[in-house]
């Protein structure tokens, strides 16, 4: 006899979000099936609505009560609330992209929008998460939906072996986290995250080698799926070589949907750890992301390329949030100060509110730009050219402002937003972060994280030089326009400039519902 | 005084060109004359606002900063809509205001095409230039300091001459790379001049802060024992020499000062008349305006470590600017290098932090932008005539264009600092300055040589340029000055001589601001004592912004008003504790 657990019905606003994404994926399947029309961009404006009704629901969510929902296995709380509409906005403008960019390689099919909205509901699950297993599930749930999606366009080799890649290092990944979740398992007893935090002080005295290492072999899978230095090399091949819109939902949803995980995870783990552990191997992490996302863009000529780097170092960022949280307590402003010590301005209150707000914020600003940008790039990209292999070259951007005014100033908002140039969004998200970072006392990391900002903005203003300064080449082909695609720009450059001048409600929201259960 | 008008004067100052530009935007392209009418139209009506908002300056009031209007803008990081003026930032307002329809009436012929763009250009730089000025939120201030960056590139990389692509992005390159380094170092001075919760980008905020702080690493220096200071005392302590630097680069590439300034004579050289006159005129004043407003303020200390290498850069590019012209044959280059020893003056002034000097200073940031205002208003005359830069093109051109020839003298006299004019009184005030300073006499001297240097460089090419035989046929047939070209001139030309002959209504505008950046300096250099400077060195606002909670669990906060109550002016030792 199964021991049926007896829930509420609030209990399952959690995962309503998610489950309307999965029957906007099943609705699409189905019209694939029986509905036969030649324009399929309705396919579209389906996973559109899905998105955005998913969205409206989990920003309701947002203002409940944080609380542990489904018998600890979940959390309903603001953090993985605000995480689910990010996804959403992803989704939905990701979907708009793949509109025009599918209709144009006569490759518009039902199970694109379909693996799209299965990746969503498998973000919008991992950061509601509370116990290793459902993590673990949820995890695959999003992975498998990309490693699909990034071979989707199957004819040429470059997908294919972006596929294959990020299929075997992402399945080496799960196994490193599973693995490590074994391990924590072993020491404790447990998989969900709220009764590790009580059982892990319990445990350390006798059992703190298996702690400790499925301590690491956790951040070491996280670490792959944030694409943390040193754990990056699958980032710039898979990103160059899935479709484009692809690439754009994975640098957002994927991308902060572990992170949220992450965060939520490490939360838990921490107690009864030393405490410099952790901070050591964040704050390492964080740098050595920073700088090396940074550096490593600086020489692509390749945008696409340049893009995947650039949110190589985009992670940094977040790490640099992150690290925040895992501050020792008790360090003083006189200590000396080196990279990887804290040494806090003054005697810090609480400021992990502001780290999970600045992570939220810094996601939000991250989703609009990076989607407006792999979207231009996905817009002028000319499926003519890809056995060339100069599909993505600089010198397509070269001109732009002169043919195409109105993306070549999208452009421009999404690069100088990515640089971090104000008013822009991803000033504010920069400002966010490194304020709390600072507050916490990471000074000299958030020194080291301006600096490689600043480095940033080279190979950001050569796109802008490019579409602005150089004259257009002759025989350059006319962009292939489709509606989908230019409200899809229009959304995210609009909203790139005026959540970086006007973030009011916004940062509001986030400030006053960023917190995450248990903390 | 204090009137609701006056309380959002500088509204219409700074965004009257937006306004206009938005009207043009919608006009035809093809309608040329028309545009250049609206856009004349515009400036005109930007300037009376601008002559309105310095009547109702007053010069002796002991606000700081006035007509100030502020408006909440991202309460939880204290960044605010904040505009207010001192006395400098007033003329300089005044001079941007003037030179606005100068360069209209200047481009009315010579810029034919792109018409519609070229004048959108012009209004949104009006904006972004005076936007600078009047900030008196920091960022704010970053903001329209990179705002001005886009439409200058385009006046330069789009109506410029021959090289104007290479000449425009090393403009923009520079100047960039400067404010960058500018944005890391604001960022420090935001973090370490209020504890967290309190941040504000507010130039009140920041100043007072790091007052504080400065008083106590000063304290603690003077008593040898620095292990027991406050947290951002011993920020300021460590970097705030690094962020002096940070600053001292961006306002130095923008100055130019030597050995950033190679990016000024491509240019000047590059760049249409429009685009030299406002860059000449205004820009560059924005590098020596940042100096006085937010480098040496922020960071005595840090000013006075390093006041001799930065007078001694300045003195070099005060004589090597002046020997460069010596060896120019293209005639805007001279100009673009005598422009590098003019500001070199500027820079030898602020940094004698004498009374005298400082004066010098600003009168001479006026100067330089109503004199090389009008050498390149002038020039672009001849060469719209001519369309060549080279003095050897020329000769003997005051036999064909009489009246041109003389406005180009006063001009040169202007330049060359002839008793008289205002060239003069700025020269004068910032050598005696320099020699009244703790500065070595050798860097006053070689200053004072570079006067004779630089009448020689200007008659020389007036020599050349207007006087003997006419050489070449082509110039027998130039026309001389039209009525709107004279139109245009005649406004610098009356400056030059009312700045000369009567400054004190200027002086007495600039007097208050530079009694306070003395203050500031010379608690800087050490002379006075801290505690008796106090009352006057303190920045007076209305009101600070209230503290912002950390929002934890998210308490709920009392709303901020939109508005603050304009009007109203606290006392200096109530800014101190800001209340809400």
């Amino acid at each position: 006899m199964l021991n049926t657990p007896n829930f509420a019905m609030s209990e399952f606003m959690a995962v309503v979000p998610a489950a309307i994404l999965v029957v906007g994926a099943i609705v699409l399947m189905l019209s694939e099936v029986f509905l036969s029309a030649a324009n399929r961009t309705y396919m579209a404006i389906i996973g559109l609505l899905a998105s955005v009704v998913a969205g409206a629901f989990a920003l309701s969510n947002a203002f409940e009560p944080a609380r542990m929902v489904l018998q600890g296995y979940a959390v309903l709380d603001p953090f993985s609330s605000f995480l689910t509409v990010m996804v959403c906005i992803g989704t939905g403008l990701a979907c708009l992209l793949a509109s025009g960019f599918l209709k144009h390689r006569n490759a518009e099919r039902g199970e694109f929008y379909a693996l799209m909205l299965f990746a969503a509901a498998g973000m919008s699950l991992l950061a509601l998460s509370n116990e290793f297993i459902t993590l673990f599930v949820n995890l695959e749930v999003l992975s498998v939906a990309t490693y699909a999606l990034t071979a989707f366009l199957r004819r040429g080799p470059r997908p294919a072996e972006a596929g294959f890649k990020y299929f075997i290092l992402g399945a080496f990944a799960a196994a490193l986290l599973l693995y490590g979740a074994a391990l924590l398992y072993g020491a404790t007893g447990t998989t969900r995250l709220s009764d590790l935090a009580t059982v892990l002080p319990g445990v350390m005295a006798t059992k703190s080698g298996l702690v400790y290492a499925g301590f690491g072999f956790v951040l070491a899978g996280f670490a792959f799926k944030v694409a943390a230095v040193p754990f990056h090399m699958w980032t710039p091949d898979v990103y160059e070589g899935a479709p484009t819109p692809v690439t754009a939902l994975m640098s957002v949803g994927v991308k902060a949907a572990a992170f949220v995980a992450l965060v939520r995870t490490f939360l838990a783990l921490v107690h009864g750890l030393d405490p410099q552990v952790p901070f050591t191997l964040f704050s390492i992490l964080a740098l050595l992301t920073m700088v090396a996302g940074n550096l490593l863009a600086m020489p692509q000529r390749n945008v696409k390329r340049m893009l995947a780097y650039s949110s190589i170092a985009h992670a940094g960022y977040l790490l640099l949030g992150v690290t925040a949280l895992f501050v020792p307590a008790g360090s003083k402003a006189s200590d000396v100060g080196g990279v990887l010590t804290a040494t806090p301005l003054l005697a810090t209150a609480a400021v992990n509110a502001g780290v999970y707000k600045g992570i939220l914020f810094y996601l939000l600003g991250y989703t609009v730009t990076s989607i407006g940008a792999f979207g231009t790039l996905a817009a002028i990209e000319r499926r003519e050219d890809e056995t060339r292999g100069n599909t993505w070259d600089l010198e397509r951007f070269a001109g732009l402002a002169q043919r195409q005014p109105g993306w070549a100033a999208a452009m421009a908002a999404f690069m100088l937003s990515l640089a971090g140039v104000p008013p822009t969004v991803g000033f504010l998200g920069k400002l966010f972060i490194f304020s709390a970072a600072v507050d916490a006392g990471l000074i000299w990391l958030a020194v080291a994280g301006v600096l490689a900002s600043v480095a940033g903005t080279y190979y950001y203003l050569r796109v802008v030089v490019y579409m602005f300064m150089r004259p257009a080449p002759v025989d350059a082909p006319a962009p292939f326009r489709h509606w989908t695609t230019e409200v899809a720009l229009v959304v995210s450059a609009i909203a790139t400039v005026a959540f970086g001048i006007i973030p009011g409600p916004i940062s509001e929201w986030l400030s006053r519902a960023g917190m995450v259960f248990g903390n | 005084m204090n009137s609701i008008y006056d309380s959002r004067m500088l509204n219409l100052v700074i965004f009257s060109p937006l306004l206009v530009a938005a009207l043009v935007m919608f006009m035809p392209k093809t309608e040329k004359a028309q545009i250049r009418g609206v856009t004349l139209l515009g400036m005109l009506l930007n300037l009376l606002t601008c002559v309105w908002a310095w009547t109702r300056f007053v010069p002796k009031s002991p606000v700081e900063f006035q007509m100030e209007y502020r408006l909440a803008w991202i309460d939880e990081l204290g960044l605010s809509y904040h505009i207010g003026v001192d006395g400098l930032a007033m003329t300089l307002v005044l001079l941007t205001g003037v030179l606005g329809p100068l360069v209209v009436l200047a481009c009315w012929t010579f810029i034919d095409e792109r018409v519609k763009e070229f004048h959108l250009a012009l209004l949104v730089l009006q904006t972004a230039l005076l936007g600078a000025v009047c900030s008196l939120d920091v960022l704010l201030f970053y903001v329209f300091f990179e705002a001005m960056l886009i439409p200058m590139y385009l006046l330069i990389g789009v109506w410029g001459s021959e090289e104007r692509q290479m000449a425009a992005t090393k403009f923009f390159l520079y100047t960039l790379v400067g404010s960058l380094l500018m944005l890391v170092a604001l960022l420090g001075v935001y973090f370490i001049a209020a504890p967290a919760g309190q941040r504000s980008f507010d130039y009140a905020t920041l100043y007072n802060g790091l007052m504080s702080l400065n008083r106590e690493v000063a304290a603690c220096t003077a008593a040898g024992d620095c292990n027991n200071i406050s947290a951002g005392a011993h920020a300021l302590y460590r970097w705030g020499p690094l962020m002096f630097i940070a600053f001292s680069i961006a306002f130095a590439i923008k100055v130019p000062m030597f050995p950033v300034h190679t990016w000024l004579p491509d240019a000047h050289v590059q760049a249409p008349v429009a685009g030299s006159m406002i860059l000449a005129g205004v820009m560059l004043k924005m590098g020596t305006f940042g100096f006085w407003r937010f480098a040496v303020p922020l960071f005595p200390g840090a000013a006075r470590q390093y006041q001799l290498p930065i007078s001694i850069l300045a003195v070099i590019g005060i004589v090597y600017g002046a020997l460069m012209c010596l060896a120019q044959k293209d005639i805007k280059k001279l100009i673009a290098y005598s422009s590098v020893s003019h500001l070199g003056y500027c820079m030898l002034g602020m940094f004698a932090f004498t009374g005298e000097g400082a004066t010098g200073s600003a009168y001479q940031m006026l100067n330089h932008g109503v004199s090389t205002g009008a050498l390149f208003l002038l020039f672009g005359f001849l060469y719209e005539r001519r369309h060549a830069r080279l003095m050897a093109d020329y000769g003997g051109i005051a036999k064909v264009m009489p009246i041109f020839t003389a406005f180009f003298l006063v001009v040169t006299f202007s330049s060359i600092a002839v008793p008289g004019t205002n060239g003069f009184v700025g020269e004068f005030l910032v050598l005696l300055g320099t020699f009244k300073s703790n500065l070595p006499m050798v860097i006053g001297v070689l200053a004072t040589t570079c006067v004779i240097l630089g009448a020689a460089y200007m008659l020389w090419m007036v020599q050349k340029v207007f006087f003997g035989t006419v050489t070449h046929q082509e110039n027998l047939g130039l026309k001389d000055l039209n009525r709107r070209e004279i139109i245009a001139a005649i406004p610098l030309l009356a400056l030059i001589a009312i700045m000369g002959l009567r400054p004190q209504p200027f002086l007495d505008m600039l007097n208050p601001s530079t009694e306070r950046f003395l203050a500031r300096a010379q608690y800087a250099s050490g002379k006075t004592d801290a505690t008796t400077e106090d009352s006057k060195v303190r920045v007076m606002v209305r009101q600070l912004p209230a503290k912002v909670a950390v929002a934890d669990a998210a308490p709920a906060q009392p709303p901020m008003p939109r508005f603050l109550p304009t009007g109203r002016l606290m006392p200096a030792a109530a800014a101190l504790n800001p209340t809400p």
